[in-house]
């Protein structure tokens, strides 16, 4: 059986602000998501040839 | 109105450009299965073993015990749930809507006959017979007294074992005695699952009868997994969950929802309004004009609007 390279079984650590809270698995995840969509609209299409 | 219908039938006449649609979807099919593979390959995914009846009963048999007592009292949340499994409550509504009494009792569960009595009737523990004959040949009134009794004592004690034994709590502490036995065994994993169907694969008993006790609830708490948790969003471990949830499970932090005992379907309802407004959202006064307010849309397509100088 292959095991996986890192483990994530571990107890995640969690950010508390007030009402909200947040796990860091999902702070990561929210912010390569906001980090995708910033580079989406940075990043021109490529140039259609046959325009 | 009658603008943007005109605008729907009309046939364009501004700039078009070539777009390989199959190319990008083929491309986008090959990126994400290489990272779900590369991904899985190096987190795996959440391996959390299964909870048992057995785990409960080793780990917290003061719990067990005083929740199969609870059983037999009628005093458990499944014992007082009503539909979907029995008629001793109103089950989940949305103000005046009594959703889950419309649907009625389709699986029906009596906790204290289906995880107690009728397991027990299969123990080897040679007491166990004359106690359950003396629990079925008592009236309801005996019964509820004597599990009552026995969850004071239990209560004033601090743990079932260090109750002293009163007649006044009749067969019940032989019964819950004979239950735990039965559960630290295993045997009573396999009687339950297989309650509903021949096969062991219908959890709904020995799920009701594990989230009755605190054992099951302690441990979500300690992963984040309760609705007051944001635990919606949250996966075992240290594995990212559901962020995208985050509407729904940010409702449960918050008043009327947070203290609510119909949450779950008073959210589901709200959520539910608020995608009828995105259905509807270009019919909505002032909603449709956002796009004019905040022109967000000529940043993506920038271009277009740059090369035709609009």
């Amino acid at each position: 059986m292959l095991l996986s390279a890192i483990s994530l079984n571990g107890p995640a650590k969690y950010l508390n602000w007030g009402a909200i809270s947040l796990s860091i698995p999902n702070l990561i995840m929210i912010a390569l998501i906001v980090l995708l969509f910033v580079l989406a609209l940075a990043i021109p299409f490529p140039t259609h040839k046959g325009k | 109105m009658s603008i943007e219908r005109n605008v729907d039938l009309m046939k364009w006449s501004g700039p078009k450009r070539p777009y390989d649609l199959v190319k990008e979807f083929v491309i986008a099919l090959v990126v994400v299965t290489v990272l779900v593979g590369a991904c899985a390959a190096i987190f795996s995914s959440p391996d959390e073993r299964a909870i048992t009846l057995q785990d409960w009963a080793k780990k917290a048999p003061a719990d067990f015990v005083a929740t199969t007592n609870g059983e037999l009292a009628g005093t458990t949340i499944s014992a007082s749930y009503g539909p979907p499994y029995n008629s001793a409550g109103e089950g989940l509504q949305i103000g005046p809507l009594k959703i889950q009494k419309w649907a009625g009792v389709t699986t029906p569960v009596n906790p204290a006959t289906d995880f107690v009595i009728n397991p027990l009737q299969l123990s080897t523990d040679l007491s166990i017979p004359a106690s359950l004959q003396m629990w079925k040949a008592a009236s309801l009134e005996e019964q509820t007294t004597w599990a009552n009794n026995y969850a004071s004592a239990i209560g004033k004690a601090g743990d079932y074992s260090k109750v002293v034994p009163d007649n006044s709590f009749g067969p019940v502490p032989s019964i819950t005695s004979g239950l735990l036995a039965m559960a630290q065994g295993g045997q009573l994993d396999g009687i339950l699952t297989t309650a509903v169907s021949p096969f062991p694969s219908d959890f709904t008993m020995p799920m009701l009868f594990i989230a009755d006790g605190t054992y099951f609830d302690d441990l979500g708490a300690a992963q984040h997994l309760h609705g007051d948790q944001w635990g919606m969003m949250n996966e075992t471990g240290s594995y990212p969950g559901q962020s995208w949830l985050w509407l729904f499970s940010s409702m449960y932090q918050f008043e009327p929802f947070k203290s609510s005992e119909n949450a779950d379907p008073q959210i589901f309802a709200v959520l539910m309004l608020l995608t009828l407004g995105f259905i509807f959202l270009p019919k909505i006064p002032l909603i449709n004009r956002l796009p004019r307010l905040i022109p967000f849309h000529r940043l993506i397509w920038r271009r277009y609007y740059r090369e035709n100088n609009l």
